[in-house]
């Protein structure tokens, strides 16, 4: 598709072939020769507009400047808890036990620690960046391979070309953790372009929670930070994927998303997204063993200008497998919300149950909700169903919670907990639950 | 399941409009669409400047405009465009006694059941046939209060102001492509106004054959209710089945005016090898209330969403949507509503069925526009599966701009039950029967709204499709 002007979408001063070449200069050949194809997949890749169904309401032309981005600078923060910000280390303090931690500053990895019973077991729980030196093998056969590959769009592309750092959980056969793996990333550095991946593998018959959560303060220009998540839940696996995202505004939020379940494998997942200015995630859950079974949750509560765009997919692709799918949202001041999900049966895939449901709260006269659940089923012996509501809040139950005494303000946060309450109390992970209740009423209080 | 070939003999006898009436037409322009095919039709119509204008805008929109990406398989249909016949004058005047239309027209007609349908009841008849309406009739008690159910050339001709005070403001030319192309090429259709306050007690009905072999056909139908009245149309459309495409694009607007009611009943029997493209659309005035009921058996492929604009306090939109989808077929079909005033409120009802390699597809809009509080509106789609190669999608968009506002959509699809086959076999009742009666049960809620001889047809295809898909 040459055209008579060569411009290529995407490439500026910083986000540069240069700048994957720098990258790519000390790093083992396989992982430069994927970089360097990558870049020329996400060269060839136009730049998604509202033209395409995917993105019909989220406008990137308007939403992101990629030619004000920079790549970070910054050296490494240190390993030392004492120079760490203040509301990182609270976030920290905050979480209960855990079974590992890593920490990310500015995109770097900068400390990590397993128990050490575990890493005896032969979990291994490190910066990705480290990884590819001491399990190279590992990661040559999984990193943007089979879940996220750069020919995934235009994003997967540019960060499977530029990612700097990220986190890679192996859980051996048969080993199982009895608490999250706790991953917290803090970022400061305005107007940067942050590129992460995050790489689980987890081997038959293991088990696995792990918590990504994500801080900042409000930014003075647009920084953007991508995310490309991979999980492969081996046979009889049981992973379950959190990612917390609490970004100041100012920040652009790009996340793909794609989990490999086996045969019988447990996978779920959870994205709560609350902070950014632009927040856009896609999550593809691929059922790809026979009984293998996806929870896929959602909750998002937006205010001010908020934008929040979630793309989802659920993939039946053997028989007897199973996925159900809850997105709530509230959404306040002006902000949007989108959902767009798509539950798809393959051909082949009977005794498919597949469930979506999408449910949205407008707080405000100025809010907006745009909710797209599809299906396409090409299997005719199957369970599957979808529904989708926006509405107001529920009249009765605040008028019942006023009669006990509740002023208008109390009943309207109680009703919008409970509301909201529904999809945390399907992944009940310790530490998730307060922090993302204590962030809902924060924001709650400024809705009058 | 096992395929059981004599069943596959009865389903090609199924389709009994197939058959072919002898005939030569008056007029037939060149193929393929152009200006000079454009100018012709126009020239034939004999119509004011303005309509020729009109449709060379449209023809000029209609170029610009890419084709669709959505939807149904449309690449082959540029090579279809440019084979078929977009205007074909089948006699040179239209008839308002039924002994004048010629005798083959006659004839097929009669075949379809038409005079027939006359006789029971109806408030008036319509018939187009190729690319012109050849017989129109209404009661005299209607006509005597002013009801008018024309062609849609004579009521250029005969309401000129009228006509052109509504014309293209529902669905204007750019709405999209094929809007487009019905806006430079449409011929044929009906012209309806019913006056303030009255009430047809019984439908108007109109007939669409195609008879020729690659025949483009492109009614345009306008339709004004006026306040307070009240009336019932119902459209039905069958060709023969020929081995090349032939290609349908209506343009239907309807206007309805303030607490004016309207029912508007579609049953597309087209032939196997017709791409049916169509535009419905309808404005409703403070406390009006409309209603489409769509049903879509025939065609090769069915992209058409009939909607309802809320424009007026308390209107009320209704789509009542049935699709079947045999071998080949691909219905895509579904509903629009806009509320755009406060207390409006409006429902969609779909139900699809998806046999041997057929593909039904909901593709619906619910949307609210700020300042539209106090709407409601509510979605249902269900979608039953009968063979592995069956296929079902779902593509509801849902746009909320106002918080004081509640929308729901939902949709299922499922298989016939076994417990359900086998509860009935149990009760003696053989394999395709139960199979029938499932099918007949899960389309009930829209088949009995259905005009009576309709439903009886859709009951008749059902069995017989049902006919050897137990195994």
């Amino acid at each position: 598709m040459a055209s008579a002007t060569e411009v290529v979408e995407g490439v500026t001063g910083a986000i540069s072939s240069d700048a994957v070449e720098r990258i790519s200069a000390d790093e083992p050949k396989w992982l430069a020769e994927r970089r360097a194809h990558a870049w020329s997949v996400y060269e060839a890749t136009p730049m998604p507009t509202t033209k395409l169904e995917q993105w019909r309401y989220t406008d990137l032309r308007k939403m992101l400047d990629l030619d004000s981005l920079r790549l970070p600078e910054a050296a490494p923060a240190p390993d030392d808890r004492a120079a760490w910000p203040e509301r990182l280390r609270a976030a920290l303090d905050a979480d209960p036990e855990a079974s590992g931690h890593i920490v990310v500053i500015d995109g770097l990895v900068v400390h990590a620690d397993v128990d050490a019973a575990l890493a005896k077991q032969g979990v291994i729980l490190t910066s990705l960046h480290e990884a590819v030196g001491r399990h190279g093998a590992l990661l040559e056969e999984h990193l943007a391979t089979e879940a996220v590959p750069a020919e995934e769009g235009k994003f997967a592309a540019l960060n499977a070309a530029l990612w700097a750092d990220g986190v890679f959980l192996h859980v051996p056969k048969g080993v199982r953790l009895e608490t999250p793996v706790r991953v917290t990333r803090w970022l400061t550095e305005s107007g940067a372009a942050y590129l992460s991946r995050v790489l689980i593998v987890a081997e038959r018959e293991s088990r696995v929670s792990y918590v990504d959560e994500v801080l900042s303060d409000d930014f003075a220009e647009q920084t953007f930070t991508s995310t490309a998540v991979e999980v492969v839940a081996r046979d009889g696996a049981q992973v379950q994927y959190v990612a917390v995202q609490r970004l100041g505004r100012g920040a652009f939020y790009q996340s793909v998303q794609r989990t490999l379940a086996g045969r019988d494998a447990k996978l779920d997942t959870l994205n709560v997204a609350l902070g950014a200015s632009v927040s856009r995630i896609d999550l593809n859950a691929r059922l790809l063993g026979p009984g293998s079974n996806s929870d896929m949750l959602g909750l998002y509560f937006g205010d001010g200008s908020q934008h929040f765009d979630f793309n989802t997919s659920q993939d039946h692709v053997s028989p007897n497998t199973a996925s159900d799918l809850l997105y709530k949202g509230a959404l306040d001041g002006s902000s949007h919300g989108v959902f767009r999900g798509i539950i798809r049966v393959h051909p082949g895939a009977q005794k498919t149950d597949a469930y979506q449901t999408n449910r949205n709260l407008l707080l405000s006269p100025h809010a907006r909700a745009d909710s797209l659940p599809n299906l396409e089923i090409e299997a005719d012996d199957v369970k599957c169903s979808h529904g989708a509501t926006v509405g107001e809040l529920d009249a009765e139950a605040k008028f019942y919670l006023m009669s006990r005494g509740l002023d208008r303000v109390q009943a309207e946060r109680l009703v919008v907990m409970g509301f909201l309450g529904e999809v945390l109390a399907r992944l009940p992970l310790g530490g998730v639950v307060e922090k993302v209740t204590r962030v809902i009423e924060e924001k709650l209080a400024h809705h009058g | 399941m096992p395929e059981n070939d004599t069943i596959q003999d009865l389903d090609l006898d199924e389709y009994k409009y197939g058959f072919v009436t002898e005939g030569k037409p008056v007029f037939r322009a060149e193929k393929g669409l152009s200006e000079e095919v454009v100018r012709q039709i126009s020239a034939h119509k004999d119509e004011p400047v303005w309509m020729l204008d009109f449709r060379l805008k449209a023809l000029a929109v209609y170029n610009s405009k890419p084709m669709p990406t959505w939807g149904g398989d449309l690449s082959d249909l540029e090579r279809v465009l440019d084979e078929i016949y977009f205007y074909v004058r089948p006699q040179d005047r239209m008839e308002r006694s039924w002994d004048d239309v010629p005798d083959e027209i006659k004839e097929t007609f009669e075949k379809l059941g038409i005079p027939e349908a006359e006789r029971k009841s109806l408030a008036g008849v319509g018939a187009q046939y190729e690319s012109e309406m050849v017989y129109h009739s209404l009661r005299e008690e209607w006509s005597k209060q002013g009801v008018i159910f024309d062609s849609i050339e004579d009521g250029l001709k005969n309401h000129p102001e009228l006509f052109r005070e509504h014309f293209a403001t529902v669905i204007p030319t750019g709405d999209n492509k094929f809007a487009a192309m019905n806006s430079a090429v449409w011929s044929g259709g009906s012209f309806v106004y019913i006056p303030k306050g009255v009430s047809l007690s019984t439908p108007l009905q109109a007939y669409f054959r195609v008879n020729q072999e690659r025949m483009g056909q492109f009614e345009r139908t306008l339709i004004i209710v006026d306040e307070g009245a009240n009336a019932h149309y119902i459209e039905g459309c069958t060709a023969p089945v020929y081995s090349t495409e032939s290609f349908h694009s209506g343009v239907i607007e309807i206007i309805v005016k303030k607490n004016a009611r309207f029912r508007y009943t579609t049953i597309q029997n087209w032939s196997n090898n017709m791409y049916n493209l169509v535009t419905q659309r309808a404005t409703v005035a403070e406390g009006g209330h409309m209603e489409w009921l769509d049903g879509n058996l025939g065609s090769k492929l069915t992209m058409k969403y009939p909607s309802c604009y809320l424009m007026g306090e308390g209107a009320h939109g209704e789509i009542l949507s049935i699709a079947y989808a045999g071998d080949g077929q691909h219905q895509d079909t579904g509903g629009k509503v806009v509320h755009v005033a406060p207390h409006t409120t409006s429902s969609i009802v779909s139900k699809s069925i998806s046999k041997g390699t057929g593909r039904s597809t909901y593709r619906g809009l619910c949307k609210v526009h700020e300042g539209a509080h106090h709407a409601r509106s509510n979605v249902e789609c269900d979608a039953l599966l009968i063979n592995d190669t069956s296929r079902t999608d779902t593509y509801p968009y849902i746009e909320i701009e106002e918080n004081d506002a509640n929308v729901g959509h939902e949709a299922s699809v499922s298989k016939i039950g076994e417990e359900q086959l086998f509860y009935l076999t149990s009760r003696g009742i053989a394999g395709d029967e139960a199979m029938a009666m499932i099918v007949r049960g899960f389309i009930e809620p829209i088949a009995k709204e259905l005009p009576l001889e309709y439903a009886v047809e859709l009951n008749r295809l059902i069995e017989l499709e049902m006919e050897g898909s137990v195994g």
